[in-house]
């Protein structure tokens, strides 16, 4: 009986006969368990890069629902030739770009600017500057996508270049270029006003 | 800058993160104790390493807010293709009708403004409703009440922009519950179905008449 599947090791490839091979096949023959399955192991991943890259909750379940309709409906052409969790990825950042451009940035709707009582809580009291998590979350949806998709990549789903690479569709040393310029525009964002390079 | 600046900037980031074998580590080691300006760059991208950092430890956004598979796959069966037949059929009665209407109007129909279709239903928002009937939508908003309709005979789910004040809302009549989830009060949810308004004396109100299918988005 291969291992159960979990999210921990989603992006190690396929082995033959494995259990995410056998949960993409059911899924192919229209098996609804084992699309079930599927969705319960990459929503948690796929949704967070989601939520980052395009920064309002309402927008990213429509994104996330329209990633798991094109990932079921084009099952048939995938070809293990990476994990399902880099195909997955895949499909959800070029969701979200195409979304990206069609929309723009994210409008916050008024629910969210008053949030619940928690996040009322954690952000302290109105007047107040923001806080050091408002200011970081903005500050990365504040650069431009390609350099945010490798933030959120890099640091939240902690993949490695190689990963990177295969999600992005480029070498890794682009991907290291990407991601120093993010850095650079990350510095420069959180730098106090006033400071110089 | 020179050639040896271009080659090794590119490992900076690798080697923040812990990332560049032992060799390259130790020839970037080298680069570093003799050009100031990469050591420089450097600090910089320790910073935005560090902010990189606490920015991935912030955690994911709440699990509570992600949809259930069944709101996946109701939002597959919207969408599902037609068949060809369908298609072919439907596109000719809609020629039929745009060239009926510039005939006896004289002028094209205006294109109405708003969210894009999604797939085969087009999305209203509740405040879009008009007076008209339109078959074939798809709304979304928060479940206000679910009841028990005596005079219709049918389940109603009073839908609105809001829980927290008055405002537009859509009554989402579902003449058969068979197969469709019934969502709980407070609950946001999509509801596909006919968009009409119910102008009988005591009501006066937008509605989806009937359901066809309803997705949880979240509890």
């Amino acid at each position: 009986m291969p291992p159960e599947l979990t999210s921990e090791r989603i992006l190690t490839g396929p082995a033959p006969g494995d259990r995410e091979t056998a949960l993409v096949l059911a899924a192919r023959r229209g098996d609804e368990d084992a699309c079930r399955e599927i969705y319960r192991v990459y929503r948690q991943p796929i949704w967070n890069v989601i939520v980052s890259l395009v920064g309002d909750v309402p927008q990213a379940q429509d994104i996330l629902q329209n990633v798991f309709f094109k990932a079921f409906r084009g099952l048939a052409g995938f070809r293990f030739r990476s994990a399902l969790a880099t195909w997955l990825y895949r499909i959800a950042r070029n969701e979200c770009r195409n979304h990206l451009r069609r929309h723009g940035p994210a409008t916050v709707p008024l629910d969210d600017i008053l949030g619940s009582r928690y996040e009322a809580d954690q952000a302290g009291f109105p007047g107040q500057p923001p806080g050091r998590q408002e200011t970081l979350k903005n500050a990365v949806l504040q650069l431009p996508f390609k350099m945010r998709e490798v933030i959120v990549l890099k640091y939240q789903e902690d993949l490695s270049y190689e990963e990177m690479s295969r999600v992005l569709g480029c070498p890794s040393g682009t991907v290291a270029s990407r991601l120093n310029r993010a850095l650079l525009e990350l510095e420069a964002h959180l730098r106090p006003q006033g400071g110089s390079r | 800058m020179s050639l040896s600046c271009v080659l090794q900037r590119r490992r900076l980031s690798p080697y923040l993160q812990g990332e560049l074998g032992s060799r390259a580590a130790a020839g970037l080691d080298r680069h570093l104790a003799r050009c100031r300006r990469c050591s420089e760059l450097l600090s910089r991208l320790k910073v935005g390493h560090e902010a990189g950092r606490s920015f991935g430890r912030l955690g994911p956004a709440s699990p509570a807010r992600l949809l259930s598979f069944e709101a996946i796959q109701a939002g597959r069966r919207a969408r599902r293709s037609p068949s060809p037949f369908v298609v072919l059929t439907a596109g000719l009665a809609a020629v039929a009708g745009l060239v009926a209407i510039v005939v006896v109007t004289g002028r094209s129909p205006g294109v109405r403004a708003g969210r894009a279709s999604s797939g085969s239903f087009t999305e209203m928002s509740i405040r879009d409703f008009g007076s008209r009937a339109r078959s074939r939508v798809v709304t979304e908003g928060y479940v206000q009440n679910v009841y028990y309709d005596e005079q219709e005979q049918s389940l109603h789910i009073k839908l609105a922009e809001s829980l927290r004040c008055p405002g537009p809302f859509v009554i989402c009549e579902v003449r058969d519950a068979r197969g469709l989830t019934i969502p709980a009060a407070g609950s946001r949810i999509r509801v596909y179905g006919t968009a009409r308004y119910d102008g009988q004396p005591g009501r006066g109100w937008n509605e989806v008449n009937p359901v066809l299918e309803i997705a949880v988005l979240n509890r």
